[in-house]
């Protein structure tokens, strides 16, 4: 019997792979994933990383996993505060390597829905709003973004309000990992217990799948470090996500 | 009459500090979803019965979700609305603006400052870098300005945003109303340089000798400072650090539907207990 790898560890995992040595990464508000990701790569990688967060935070110890990611505990033993306005001016002169940026819908160029469901002036749902992507995602060497559902409501052949435009690197699903080719995003891999067909199935967009294979199974350091961000599974059980 | 606020008298009672809201006023608020709000300051302008308020800020939640509820909110300007830990959407905004019982201006989070920069730099509207290709300028009908230089690719400009007060829970003040933060001060030094007045909420005073030990770490001096109140605990639920932690279990009973769970929760604030 093979090890099930749950939705939650498989998007973690993936979005920290995409982590690099020696680069600026940063993780901001309502991105407890992409947090996961950022301290786990700090543990399971041996590249250093200049880890930057929305709490100020560089490079920091914190004492404990926070539930709200934009937490001031994520600035614990950091030797500077970095505040908001710096890391989005680092962002806008070119210098923010990878940044880690929420999206509710993506279309196959990476361009990213947060504003509305439905028409802006009469919104069925009302999102939260532009946020850092409208700035972040054309000016960031590298975004990248996680979807904890896969379907066709989230990823769309067009969007319904184009908030931030500039294409995400890479997107993380509970079943598939893309990653930018020429201007689209292109399936990079599928969860060992998906499938390609299954992923065409499930997304909006048409992609190309040239390159793509099943997802390298989690490492023994990265299965170590995610168990030890959640050890009682507090953070798996909060995330809910199911593969289908 | 002076530019600045001087004097000793400042520290008011926080029935005192909101009661210098007009109706119709343009608040921005300082701190970021959950962490270092106004939010007694924001539960005192609900029970004074505040209208029309226009409300700036890069990332509110819980702030903008209670003064929806309670009908105080005229206009958003805003990046991101959320009650953020797990709490997802902000369910009162979200309603206020599905039904269209508010304006909502959307920005980025770095447009947003761009407009309180503009209004503290004294020039009429600033670039901010991105935005290209996002349909947000098109809704506010901003402007795509050439290079006059001709050096670089044409740039988004923001009009100023000139709030008339920011209003930020601090960690220290002293009485003439010099003003510490701990942690990051998330875009509360812009706002209040952007404002025409700065209102604070600190959780406690202490003396002028601290700041003068350490006059770099004063975020705001206190000539910036209209008044201010002192009320320990005042970000719940939120967190103020390193003092507290986000109170969840308070923030969860918030959310259940129903004037008497607004009104408990009004009555839970921490500036209830607390000599005025």
């Amino acid at each position: 019997m093979t090890t099930v790898w749950s939705g939650f560890s498989y998007i973690v995992i993936n979005l920290a792979r995409f982590i690099r040595p020696n680069e600026i990464t940063f993780s901001g508000v309502n991105s407890t994933l992409p947090m996961l990701a950022c301290l786990l790569a700090k543990r399971a990688y041996d590249g250093e990383f200049i880890y930057i967060n929305v709490a100020g935070g560089v490079d920091p110890r914190p004492s404990h996993i926070p539930v709200s990611s934009s937490d001031p505990v994520l600035a614990e033993h950091s030797a500077s505060i970095f505040a908001n306005e710096d890391f989005y001016d680092l962002c806008a002169r070119g210098r923010m390597d990878l940044t880690f940026l929420g999206a509710a819908q993506i279309d196959g160029a990476g361009c990213a829905n947060n504003s509305v469901i439905g028409s802006w002036e009469q919104p069925k749902v009302r999102l939260p709003g532009g946020g850092g992507g409208a700035v972040m995602l054309p000016t960031a060497k590298r975004a990248c973004t996680w979807r904890t559902e896969h379907s066709k409501r989230t990823f769309v052949e067009k969007l319904d309000f184009r908030t931030a435009w500039g294409g995400f690197y890479g997107v993380v699903t509970p079943i598939a990992v893309f990653a930018k080719q020429e201007g689209r995003l292109a399936l990079a891999s599928w969860h060992p217990e998906s499938s390609l067909a299954e992923v065409r199935e499930r997304t909006g967009f048409t992609f190309d799948a040239n390159d793509a294979t099943s997802t390298s199974p989690p490492t023994a350091r990265e299965h170590e470090a995610l168990q030890a961000l959640d050890p009682d599974g507090h953070f798996e059980r909060d995330a809910n996500i199911v593969l289908r | 009459m002076s530019s600045g606020f001087v004097g000793t008298r400042k520290r008011v009672p926080l029935r005192e500090l909101v009661a210098r809201i007009p109706d119709g006023a343009s608040l921005t608020l300082g701190g970021s979803f959950l962490h270092r709000g106004p939010f007694a300051f924001v539960r005192e302008l609900i029970r004074q019965n505040k209208r029309r308020l226009e409300i700036v800020k890069q990332s509110p939640g819980y702030d903008i979700d209670i003064l929806c509820r309670a009908g105080a909110v005229e206009k958003l300007r805003a990046g991101i609305v959320a009650m953020e830990g797990n709490f997802g959407l902000a369910p009162w905004y979200r309603r206020a603006v599905e039904l269209r019982q508010i304006k909502l201006e959307e920005h980025a989070c770095a447009s947003l400052t761009a407009g309180l920069r503009a209004a503290a730099f004294g020039v009429p509207f600033q670039p901010c870098a991105g935005l290209h290709g996002s349909d947000i300028p098109a809704l506010n009908r901003w402007k795509l300005l050439e290079d006059p230089y001709g050096n670089a690719a044409p740039v988004w400009v923001i009009p100023a945003i000139r709030p008339d007060f920011a209003v930020i829970h601090a960690s220290e003040i002293d009485e003439l109303g010099n003003v510490r933060i701990s942690g990051t001060y998330h875009w509360d030094r812009i706002m209040s340089r952007a404002s025409r007045s700065v209102l604070i909420v600190a959780e406690r005073l202490v003396s002028t000798s601290v700041f003068e030990a350490n006059p770099e770490s004063t975020v705001v001096p206190y000539f910036m400072v209209e008044a201010f109140s002192i009320v320990r605990n005042g970000a719940w639920p939120g967190s103020c650090w390193p003092d507290y932690a986000v109170d969840y279990p308070a923030v969860e009973r918030y959310l259940k539907p129903g004037d008497e769970c607004l009104a408990d929760h009004l009555a839970s604030g921490p500036e209830m207990r607390q000599p005025a």
